[in-house]
């Protein structure tokens, strides 16, 4: 019956006992399952391949990193400094777009009628995106790049036809979610700017929140560009970065400190560092605060990303003793609410 | 035996036939999927299967598509392994074309490949075991061991299950630092995953009351019906493309073809499990050979994503196959040496395995069917395409 081939050979695999027997094998499956339901007490998750412990991640306020590559929605990048776009509407990405949602048109002189290199309007159909990252892949100019930014849901449809109000990032935002990748890309990137700027004049090819504040000259933009990449103070609305990736005993400690924190006025902290959780009396401002002052991120649209800092927030309030406002609850509901919550959290400590 | 029961029954009773339909909507039919059975009391007569509810217009979307703007595509296929979709079609573009793959590429691609299979076989033996009523334990001990992977492969493609990661002459970038010390971190932790599942479930008397004997596959029909994958090999006859035609580097690497012997959905689950310790078997030959391969991670000559764009074949025709965790996946491509393919055919082993469904139910329960249908491991965006 078996075959035996160049590397290797077929062979039948044992069914095992033919008579099936008084439960023996039902309660061989119950003592790995029971082995599990022990494990998860005590035991810590180190690494992935340990995952029997307790491994759950308290999604909003924690989150795991998410990997350099991550793609989910394409972003234009500008230039930090001047607010130029990194884009020349070249119509790679409009060709390679296999769904077909990017649409571009290319800027003019006003003048002389000619084509400059750089982009007029720019929308992407976030709704029939697919996130392939074929547009990012193709872009000569590294001037599209896909979002690390997942949390998009809105109720409202047309929002998700984003132009260049909502796509543009400066490219420090890039450099914080993908340091590798702006690193293998930044040189040539920043040396075609330079060049494309050179022939842009006036607005043309600045980002839409720059436009009307001061700028600098054209021929200052070289030294810009270059002044723009560090860009340590600008930084943008922070990637969600990981609170910490391992649940340890004091993660209850932990997450009450970032709720606190929270409950402080500032959007929610998700990307706050557990150091800086953890001394929660004069930490939870400053956390907050990079976060707030965020430079220039205008959100996808109207309803999506900015509920996320405006939208309910995650306040000790809310999730440790109260209810949220609009909830019709009697009284000694939320009473017993209360209580059976916070006996709860003593039992956690 | 039904059919002596049956005859019994009616001489005795005067029953009647009922249609039934389960589906298209049914949480049981793994997608939007609808058959048809003529029952007899519990018993069934006759099954239909009727598909077409998730028809997407694959085919004719790679037809008027470039050959590159084709693969994202292929992802949506059999969305559980996008990374064997995207092997089929690779193989077959640089087949039509001619282009060379580097070693290293290739040890990435069979790498990815032995993963998924891995993975899907995981969530396949799950969600074949939740189809008999064990609800949520052994499917979450699959998906915990598929989420590990996707993982991975999030880190190296940057998404999690419409990975994309193939290109014409390679990979479209090479694994992160970071991706080998959570590979090795997984394959510490697989093999007590394959012992504690066949613990779990390989003698648990109900799932062997439920699948011995159910939904017996024949050899000769098997074979009639070309089926393949798993679903052949339980049926006992030695089938796998990785042998049969190796394609890539599968004629570098050690590994066995677990066969059935009788057929049924019991031999189907006992594979399943065998295939995953096999394609541990290759992972770990490649994370062995990998540091040592040649080549980058793409062909230099295709590196540019220009090229993959601007890429016209030759004038002519190529079948690429591979196999996929569910059976023979092949890409049968026209060039008229343009841009886009003349003809894109895609041959979809769950559309192929679904067709003796009827001949594989007929005189079982009805609540065999759900089993039955589970343990041909189907994904509806594959059936329809």
């Amino acid at each position: 019956m078996t075959v035996e081939f160049a590397r290797g050979k077929s062979y039948v695999v044992d069914r095992g006992k033919p008579k099936t027997r008084a439960g023996q094998g039902m309660l061989a499956g119950l003592d790995v399952v029971i082995r599990h339901f022990f494990s998860a007490f005590g035991k810590k998750v180190e690494t992935q391949a340990d995952t029997s412990g307790v491994f759950t991640v308290q999604y909003p306020e924690e989150r795991l990193e998410l990997p350099q590559a991550f793609r989910n929605f394409p972003i234009l990048l500008f230039d930090d400094a001047t607010g130029h776009e990194l884009c020349t509407s070249c119509f790679q990405c409009e060709r390679i777009c296999p769904p077909q949602v990017i649409h571009m048109s290319q800027a003019t002189d006003p003048v002389t009628g000619k084509a400059i290199p750089a982009v007029k309007e720019f929308v992407i159909e976030y709704d029939a995106c697919m996130s392939c990252g074929l547009c990012a892949e193709v872009c000569p100019f590294d001037a599209i790049k896909m979002d690390h930014e997942f949390e998009l849901a809105t109720s409202d449809h047309l929002s998700m036809t984003v132009d260049k109000a909502g796509l543009d990032r400066p490219i420090s935002y890039y450099q914080a979610i993908a340091p590798r990748f702006w690193e293998e890309a930044k040189d040539s990137a920043l040396k075609k700017l330079a060049g494309n700027m050179k022939r842009r004049s006036g607005n043309i090819g600045i980002t839409p929140s720059f436009i009307g504040k001061a700028q600098k000259a054209a021929p200052a933009a070289a030294k810009a560009v270059s002044a723009a990449t560090p860009a340590v103070a600008a930084k943008p609305a922070t990637p969600p970065a990981p609170i910490g990736k391992n649940m340890s005993e004091d993660k209850l400690a932990r997450l009450v400190a970032i709720r606190a924190a929270n409950a402080g006025g500032a959007p929610a902290a998700v990307a706050a560092p557990v150091a800086a959780a953890a001394d929660v009396d004069h930490g939870g401002a400053e956390v907050a605060a990079p976060v707030a002052a965020a430079p220039v991120r205008t959100a996808p649209s109207g309803g999506t990303s900015a509920a996320l800092s405006t939208g309910v927030p995650f306040n000790a309030d809310n999730i440790l003793g109260g209810v949220p406002e609009n909830t019709a609850m009697v009284e000694d509901k939320i009473e017993r609410l209360k209580s059976i919550r916070s006996g709860n959290i003593g039992k956690g400590e | 035996m039904p059919q002596n029961s049956k005859l019994i029954v009616n001489a005795m009773l005067k029953t009647q036939e009922l249609q039934l339909n389960i589906g298209p909507q049914h949480p049981s039919t793994h997608g939007v999927f609808r058959l048809i059975v003529t029952v007899d009391g519990e018993t069934v007569i006759d099954l239909k299967p009727v598909f077409g509810y998730l028809h997407r217009n694959h085919e004719q979307l790679g037809e008027v598509s470039t050959y590159i703007q084709s693969m994202p595509f292929t992802d949506r296929l059999d969305y559980f392994n996008s990374m064997a979709n995207n092997f089929g079609l690779s193989i077959a573009v640089e087949k039509l074309a001619g282009i060379e793959v580097p070693q290293r590429a290739n040890y990435i691609r069979v790498l990815m490949a032995e993963l998924t299979r891995i993975l899907n076989h995981a969530a396949a033996v799950a969600f074949m075991i939740n189809d008999m009523g064990a609800w949520q334990t052994p499917l979450a001990y699959g998906m915990r061991e598929r989420e590990k992977i996707l993982d991975l492969f999030e880190m190296a493609s940057g998404a999690r299950m419409m990975c994309n990661y193939f290109r014409f002459g390679g990979v479209v970038r090479d694994l992160p630092p970071e991706f080998m010390p959570q590979l090795h971190d997984l394959m510490r932790g697989l093999p007590t995953f394959f012992d504690e599942f066949e613990r779990l479930l390989r003698e648990n008397e109900i799932l062997m009351l439920r699948s011995q004997g159910v939904g017996i596959l024949p050899k000769e029909l098997a074979a009639s019906y070309s089926v393949t994958g798993p679903v052949l090999r339980a049926s006992g006859i030695a089938y796998d493309i990785r042998k049969a035609e190796p394609y890539s580097v599968y004629d570098e690497l050690d590994f066995d073809v677990p066969i059935g012997s009788v057929g049924d959905v019991y031999d189907r689950f006992l594979i399943r499990i065998e295939e995953m310790r096999q394609s541990y078997r290759l992972v770990q030959q490649i994370i062995e050979r990998l540091p040592d391969t040649t080549g980058g991670h793409i062909n230099p000559a295709m590196a540019n994503i220009g090229k993959q764009k601007a890429l016209r074949p030759p004038a002519g025709d190529a079948y690429g196959r591979v196999e996929s965790p569910k059976g023979e996946l092949g890409f049968y491509l026209v060039s008229d040496g343009s841009t886009r393919p003349y003809r894109y055919k895609v041959r979809a082993p769950s559309f192929i395995n679904l067709t003796p469904l009827g001949d594989m139910c007929r005189g079982h329960k009805v609540a065999d069917v759900v089993v039955i249908l589970g343990s041909i491991d189907i994904v509806m965006g594959e059936v329809d395409r």
